[in-house]
């Protein structure tokens, strides 16, 4: 088993390349939803030993072994053997560890190096040792060899005698998944170990999650604040600010999951409902242009005031934080993965207090680097002057851009692609593609001007291509280039909105003896448009291609939609799992929020696909 | 044949024969919650309705399991409502295997628990098998039968201890002791550990059920 386990350690690192951090997240979504939230927390011996040799002399070596800490190994267990013969080692003296339970015994904790004489660069070096975890689990002898000449490290297969024979045997994956530590039930406190663990993690991903495009949005708009609060803004001025902006953000992601924990009922999914969505994009509209200096000429002086005193005079702390409670929930589109997670955590624990800490310590983690925009902002930015505006206009291009993302998810991509171009279009004679040069100009003014009518040129190419039918941004004519290829996946998907559909549709698959896989979906969801990117991959078209494919479209957000997910207590979109032909889902597969082919053909293969 | 085709026969061959060659592997197989609670040949004690199942992944050279098989003893008893089941999955030593058979092959009289506490009750890590054989023979037990049965049953014994293996590789057990008790998995608990996976482990059910 521990071999089909590195197997399929060295599958998932494939596709670790193409987003770590997002990739460590959602593998820590998906032992979290597995794991029932209780934190796993013994780990196999390979990660807590670890061995390494090296050559430091032509007839000797060095052999360092390190143990994670609250490990340790037992001095007598620790043995050399070099071309078939014991070696006979002088080991440092270990630890005495005097146990009441059983004696005295030498240990070594932490690390342990080695020099080992007259050791030729020929045959290999087998190392063994065993030992134990403090919280009173003993691991296996582990037992590895050291090539001499290639001083690589490989295990020494288990001996029959010492352990019985592997077989390739696949446990129902979710199988007593979830570990009991004496003190996380349900008497225990708030920070006790498991709950520390669980803040902890969320704080981690938090920051892994900052390190990904989730958190891009936030940057312009702190900036903007920042910017807006006035020149004299001292460094810790701008962190007050900005940490005002942070915590409030977090605490919207508490109040998210303590609402998600008593109710059950997701509330980030109402706040990307088209609704929201749109308003939210009205109010980044507003924003930028007050960033331009638009709105005292059009707008209504009350309304317009307190919509751009939000960042005009974000000097104030209590606004900062209103800005940073609001665009937490409406900005993110990383969101839902996390949420996702609360809501499972709570369902699982019914703990809603526990969640909302873990949610807001994932808003810490998030903000975190914020914080030093907040710091070092102001003194990146100039003082005062003419920059200072243009730094403006400009954040006041990336409200609209925002604007744009969250309208996206409402569009047919099509028309998000003419609005892209609308866009650019405005940005580039915001640029000056259109102004007047004279012969006098500097050359700042040509620069400007060249650089305007390039990006012009763009943003009209876009409005052309999407008239034309595409929807890639980066080849937008294509559709004028090419004759229509195929379009759309190769086989017909079943579409159903309701959970009565959902379930004939299931029927109908189970009675013809085929498994299903199921997704939910919907229009908004980028990270659902980015999945199905992902699964029209050719190998797993062919896979898929085995099973019904019931996409289950959760794009308007009614009561349908709800009934829809109650049907197979789903949490939001995307979620994907495998029903067997049977008719029950297959423990394991379900598959929550952005994945990659590889992970996607993993869990399907668990379905026998 | 030119370099290439050469240099690829070259390189797979040994690919090929170690395939040929490695050991047979059984076709895969699926372990689900029943094989691992109801094996008809573990040996099970307790309360065989009771409503939650405890599952002792044990050797008896881990010092661990025998400083909790006290508190084990002590919460099943005073519970009252806990079925026990024994998974010998001998990892540590040679001698832990030779435990193991020792104390599956007093099952076939009955003596599997006089035989396992008188495993667990001999202190230490590092047993000999002589130190383990002594101490059964003072159990209580028929040695000869005991010897007989090992003899004669060692195929069902091994299967058996093949099999609690499997399982507790399957469901990715680290080390010993481990115990699964309703859905959890856990490793030493003292008596005050078992008394709360217990309540804990009923609340899950009672939810779950729900």
């Amino acid at each position: 088993m521990r071999l089909t386990y590195r197997r399929r350690r060295v599958i998932t690192m494939a596709s670790v390349g193409k987003n770590l951090a997002l990739w460590l997240f959602l593998s820590f979504l998906a032992g979290l939803s597995a794991s029932g939230g209780e934190a796993q927390t013994l780990r196999s011996w390979d990660d807590v030993f670890q061995l390494r040799a090296e050559r430091t002399a032509a007839e000797s070596i060095a052999v360092t072994l390190s143990i994670t800490p609250g490990n340790y190994i037992y001095r007598d267990r620790l043995t050399f053997r070099h071309e078939g013969r014991d070696l006979s080692v002088e080991k440092p003296a270990g630890e005495e560890k005097d146990d009441p339970n059983f004696g005295r015994v030498d240990i070594y904790r932490n690390s342990l190096s080695l020099e080992l004489p007259d050791i030729a660069a020929k045959g290999s070096l087998e190392v063994a040792y065993q030992g134990c975890s403090e919280r009173g689990i003993c691991y296996p002898p582990v037992r590895q060899r050291i090539d001499l000449v290639s001083m690589n490290i490989s295990d020494v297969p288990k001996d029959v005698a010492e352990t019985p024979k592997e077989t390739q045997i696949n446990a129902e994956a979710n199988l007593f998944s979830s570990t009991f530590e004496p003190g996380s039930g349900a008497d225990s406190q708030l920070l006790s170990g498991g709950a520390m663990m669980t803040i902890v993690s969320f704080l981690g991903f938090g920051l892994l999650l900052a390190f990904t495009p989730c958190i891009f949005p936030m940057i312009p708009i702190v900036s903007g604040m920042l910017a807006g609060a006035g020149s004299a803004l001292s460094a810790r001025r701008g962190f007050a600010l900005t940490l005002a902006y942070v915590l409030a953000m977090a605490s919207a992601y508490g109040v998210a999951g303590l609402i998600a924990g008593w109710t059950g009922y997701n509330l980030q999914f109402a706040l990307q409902s088209p609704l929201a969505l749109g308003a939210a994009a009205v109010v980044l509209v507003l924003l930028a242009l007050s960033m331009f200096g638009f709105y005292q000429l059009s707008l209504p002086v009350g309304l317009s005031a307190r919509l751009a005193g939000n960042l005009q005079n974000a000097g104030s702390i209590p606004r900062a934080a209103a800005l940073g409670f609001g665009s937490a929930l409406i900005v993110g589109p990383c969101v839902t993965p996390p949420l996702a997670a609360a809501m499972l955590y709570a369902l699982q624990t019914g703990d809603a207090i526990r969640s909302s800490a873990a949610l807001f310590a994932l808003g810490c983690g998030m903000g975190a680097p914020l914080l030093l925009v907040g710091a070092l902002g102001p003194r990146i930015l100039p003082r005062s002057g003419p920059w200072l505006e243009a730094a403006k206009q400009i954040f006041g291009v990336g409200f609209l851009a925002i604007a744009v993302i969250l309208i996206a998810r409402l569009l047919p991509d099509r028309f998000v692609l003419a609005l892209w171009g609308v866009f650019i279009l405005g940005a580039g004679v915001f640029v000056g593609a259109f102004d007047k040069l004279a012969s006098a100009s500097s050359w700042e003014a040509r620069l400007s001007k060249a650089a305007g009518l390039i990006v012009s040129l763009y943003g009209a190419i876009l409005i052309v291509g999407a008239a034309a039918g595409s929807t890639d941004p980066f080849q937008p004519l294509a559709a004028l280039a090419s004759r229509p290829s195929e379009i759309g996946s190769p086989h017909d998907n079943m579409r159903v909105t309701r959970a009565a559909e959902l379930d004939k549709a299931v029927a109908a698959s189970v009675a013809a003896g085929r498994p299903v896989v199921v997704h939910f979906t919907a229009d908004w969801c980028t990270i659902c448009k980015a999945n199905e990117a992902a699964m029209s991959d050719s190998a797993l078209q062919r896979k898929l291609a085995t099973a019904s494919l019931i996409v289950a479209d959760l794009t308007n957000y009614n009561a349908d939609a709800r009934l829809l997910m109650s049907r197979f207590a789903i949490a939001g979109p995307p979620t994907l799992f495998v029903v067997d032909a049977k008719g029950v889902e297959v423990k394991g597969t379900r598959l929550i929020g952005a994945f990659t082919a590889e992970t996607l053909a993993d869990r399907l293969s668990l379905a026998g696909l | 044949m030119n370099r290439r085709q050469l240099l690829s026969v070259v390189t797979t061959a040994p690919l090929v024969t170690a395939w040929a060659f490695r050991t047979p592997v059984a076709l895969a197989q699926s372990v689900n919650t029943s094989d691992i609670l109801n094996d008809p040949e573990a040996p099970t004690f307790g309360n065989p309705k009771g409503d939650v199942t405890i599952v002792a992944f044990l050797d008896y050279n881990c010092p661990f399991c025998k400083k909790a098989a006290p508190d084990l003893d002590r919460i099943v008893k005073e519970d009252g409502k806990v079925r026990l089941v024994y998974k010998d999955w001998p990892i540590l030593s040679e001698a832990s295997l030779y435990g193991a058979q020792l104390a599956l092959a007093a099952k076939y009289q009955g003596k599997y628990h006089s035989v396992h506490h008188a495993l667990m009750a001999i202190p230490g890590r590092k047993i000999p098998k002589e130190q383990m054989l002594a101490a059964v023979k003072e159990s209580g037990v028929d040695f000869n039968r005991l010897q007989a049965d090992m003899q004669q049953q060692d195929a069902a014994i091994m299967g058996l201890i093949r099999r609690n293996s499997a399982q507790a590789d399957a469901i990715g057990l680290r080390g010993t002791p481990s115990y699964l008790i309703g859905p959890f998995r856990t490793s030493t608990l003292d008596y005050s550990g078992f008394k709360e996976a217990l309540v804990e482990a009923r609340r899950r059910q009672a939810l779950s059920k729900r």
